[in-house]
């Protein structure tokens, strides 16, 4: 299986509308061969209706989807070659789990259908891939989550897809269950190598399992990128709010003179002017001693957990707003302190809504 | 304190060697009704269902016999009653298959597609139930009668709807339209269309995926809505009286002719001909109730 053809996948242009819901505003997209790609994006995000645009479970009002430069639109569901793996794994539950998996090779035309044999050979194949050959004669009520997701992804594989889609693989699994099926689908991609997509709403399991991610909100598509990328440097203010957890403040900018309520922070601007927002990460929050840094504030309350620690500052002459910052362990914080407070890495963002 | 409240507690359990003697008392359940009260309940119940069940049952295979299993036979032999099994056998299976067929596709549109007119569909479907069946019967009058709608062409073409087995099938099957639908609508509505989704895209045709997943999902359900819809079909009278016009030996149905037979004093006839349709109570009661155990499973584990 080392040398399944892998397909490069190309979305120009794509609308889906739902009555008067937009949930694919012209979405553009290209997918390498033998990428494991994540679309990772809040629920409406139009996440699962682009993977199924993809897979030929729904059609795009307008756009173009092809495969390798060939129009995907002019074919099926069933002649796209693609594994679909439904979030609910939706296995036949009047079958069993050799009769799942063996079911896409069993429904194919007559003339290239394999024989008894060889069907028989490939399911046992696929069950030993995803570790569960034991359970061939189970009936899907029988199995647990984890299993049922696996024995979904051996059903999907089996018809040598060109595309391996996933929607939301691990969303109804136990967060132990999760984690483990997350290094396992990883190192799978590694194995077969076949072009795949997944959604999730879990940034973890998208920075962690995919070699790009890309991020959507409201049917658009905010960011693509690698991993690094969308947490280091995120294009829009969706995004940085979105992945990892961060600070926001609102700030007015004028003249290149970032302020907050009345005061001036020490920060560069970045172009943004008008009301905007401030962006940064709790750990990119430097604490130092009063007046050195971009802002003053009163220490709050302090908790530890592993290698940081957890302060709630609340800014000085702005009563009502209170940050969490991460700093380490090293750092001697105490509620009732004094300290300023100075973003080693910021970003702003033009508008406020 | 708290010293003293051990001892007592100590000294309380020496002095009381067994106390699960005590737990009796304790352990009566709020949803447990005295014992007298049960059985009043119970024993009323039973004599309700012995009095108007049991009772008339037994007394229609009592009837039936009553001069003998040579009368009994005899009566059943005879060609009147022969034509009326015969026509109530065609009728249903008539009626049974149409409706399998409508009723497999209405719920299958309904469950599985999202379409303007769906609700006025769903409540379609429940019509014949809230119609009274001589209503329906009386529809197909107008429809077919030599004054309906449809009737002087028909009659012209030299097609007899009314008084004859089309008419007859077509008001059964109307009246027992809704079983195998209102059976199947709600099981295919909760098993959702993502089995389909995932046969087509492993490459399934519609007519495979129809035949390899849905239909196997909802084969228990399909069959108890068959065996009830055939109960109905062939215990049918209101509506089939209405349109079959009694012709003896031709369009008398069982239970019409076990009307007709009961007006002319041939008790035997009448009883020997209900007993054939209580058995037919019998056997479907006894299937539901094993189709119900498959129905509730979920999941025939048992299967293949």
């Amino acid at each position: 299986m080392k040398d399944s053809p892998q397909v490069t996948i190309e979305v120009r242009n794509i609308v889906k509308q739902f009555g008067a819901f937009r949930a694919l505003d012209n979405v553009d997209l290209k997918v390498a061969n033998g990428e494991l790609l994540a679309l990772l994006g809040p629920s409406g995000s139009g996440k699962t209706t682009l993977l199924r645009i993809i897979a030929g479970l729904d059609w795009p009002d307008a756009g173009e989807v092809s495969f390798d430069g060939e129009n995907a639109l002019a074919r099926g569901a069933g002649e796209r070659h693609v594994g679909f793996v439904f979030q609910h794994y939706a296995l036949f539950r009047h079958m069993t789990v050799f009769e799942n998996v063996a079911f896409g090779l069993r429904v194919q035309p007559r003339a290239v259908r394999k024989d008894e044999a060889a069907i028989r050979a490939r399911v046992k194949e696929l069950l030993d891939l995803v570790q569960l050959d034991w359970l061939a004669g189970r009936y899907p009520s029988q199995l647990s989550g984890g299993q049922r997701q696996r024995i979904a992804l051996a059903r999907a594989l089996a018809i040598e897809p060109r595309i391996l889609l996933l929607d939301e693989p691990f969303g109804a699994l136990d967060a132990k269950v999760r984690k483990e099926l997350r290094q396992w689908l990883r190192s799978l991609h590694e194995e077969i190598n076949v072009t795949s997509i997944f959604v999730t709403h879990d940034q973890e399991e998208a920075l962690e399992v995919a070699n790009r991610v890309v991020v959507m909100d409201k049917g658009r598509i905010e960011q693509i990128g690698t991993p690094g990328d969308v947490y280091d440097n995120p294009a829009t203010a969706f995004v940085h709010s979105f992945i990892g957890e961060s600070i926001i403040l609102p700030v007015d900018v004028s003249e290149g003179h970032v302020k907050l309520g009345s005061r001036v922070l020490n920060v560069d601007a970045n172009g943004a002017s008008g009301p905007s927002k401030l962006f940064v990460r709790r750990h990119d929050m430097h604490v130092g001693p009063v007046g050195e840094g971009a802002f003053d504030g009163t220490v709050r309350r302090v908790r530890s957990f592993g290698p940081i620690q957890r302060a709630d500052i609340a800014l000085n002459g702005d009563g009502d707003t209170l940050v969490e910052i991460d700093a380490p362990r090293d750092r001697n914080l105490t509620a009732g302190d004094i300290v300023s407070l100075q973003p080693r890495r910021y970003r702003i963002f033009a508008g406020r809504d | 304190m708290t010293l003293v409240t051990i001892e007592t507690s100590t000294s309380a359990a020496a002095v009381q060697p067994f106390p699960s003697r005590v737990a009796p008392l304790a352990r009566r359940d709020a949803r447990t009704e005295p014992r007298l009260v049960r059985g009043i309940i119970i024993t009323l119940a039973l004599t309700f269902l012995t009095v108007f069940v049991v009772l008339p049952l037994a007394l229609v295979f009592l009837e039936a016999f009553s001069k003998g299993v040579g009368f009994y036979l005899k009566a059943l032999a005879d060609p009147e009653a022969l034509a009326a099994i015969w026509l109530t056998l065609v009728t249903a299976a008539i009626s049974v298959s149409l409706n399998l067929v409508f009723g497999v596709a209405a719920a299958w549109a309904i469950a599985k597609f999202e379409f303007r007119g769906k609700t006025l569909l769903i409540t379609l479907i429940d019509l014949p139930f809230s119609v009274s069946p001589v209503i329906s019967g009386l529809v197909f009058v107008l429809l077919f009668g030599a004054q309906g709608f449809f009737g002087p062409w028909l009659m012209a073409h030299g097609i007899h709807v009314l008084f004859a087995l089309p008419a007859i099938v077509l008001a059964t099957a109307f009246v027992t339209f809704p079983f195998v639908a209102r059976e199947l609508i709600p099981l295919m509505q909760e098993q959702g269309s993502q089995e389909e989704e995932a046969a087509i895209s492993l490459g399934a045709s519609g007519w495979r995926t129809f035949l390899l997943v849905t239909l196997p999902n909802v084969k228990w359900g399909l069959l108890y809505g068959v065996l009830l819809c055939n109960a109905r079909a062939m215990g049918e009278f209101g509506a089939v009286s209405v349109v079959s016009g009694h012709i003896r030996g031709e369009t008398n149905t069982m239970p019409l002719l076990v009307e007709i037979l009961y007006n002319e004093y041939q008790l035997v006839g009448a009883f020997a001909i209900a007993s054939l349709l209580a058995f037919l109570a019998l056997v479907t009661l006894i299937v539901k109730t094993i189709l119900e155990g498959h129905l509730d499973e979920g999941q025939p584990a048992s299967d293949d």
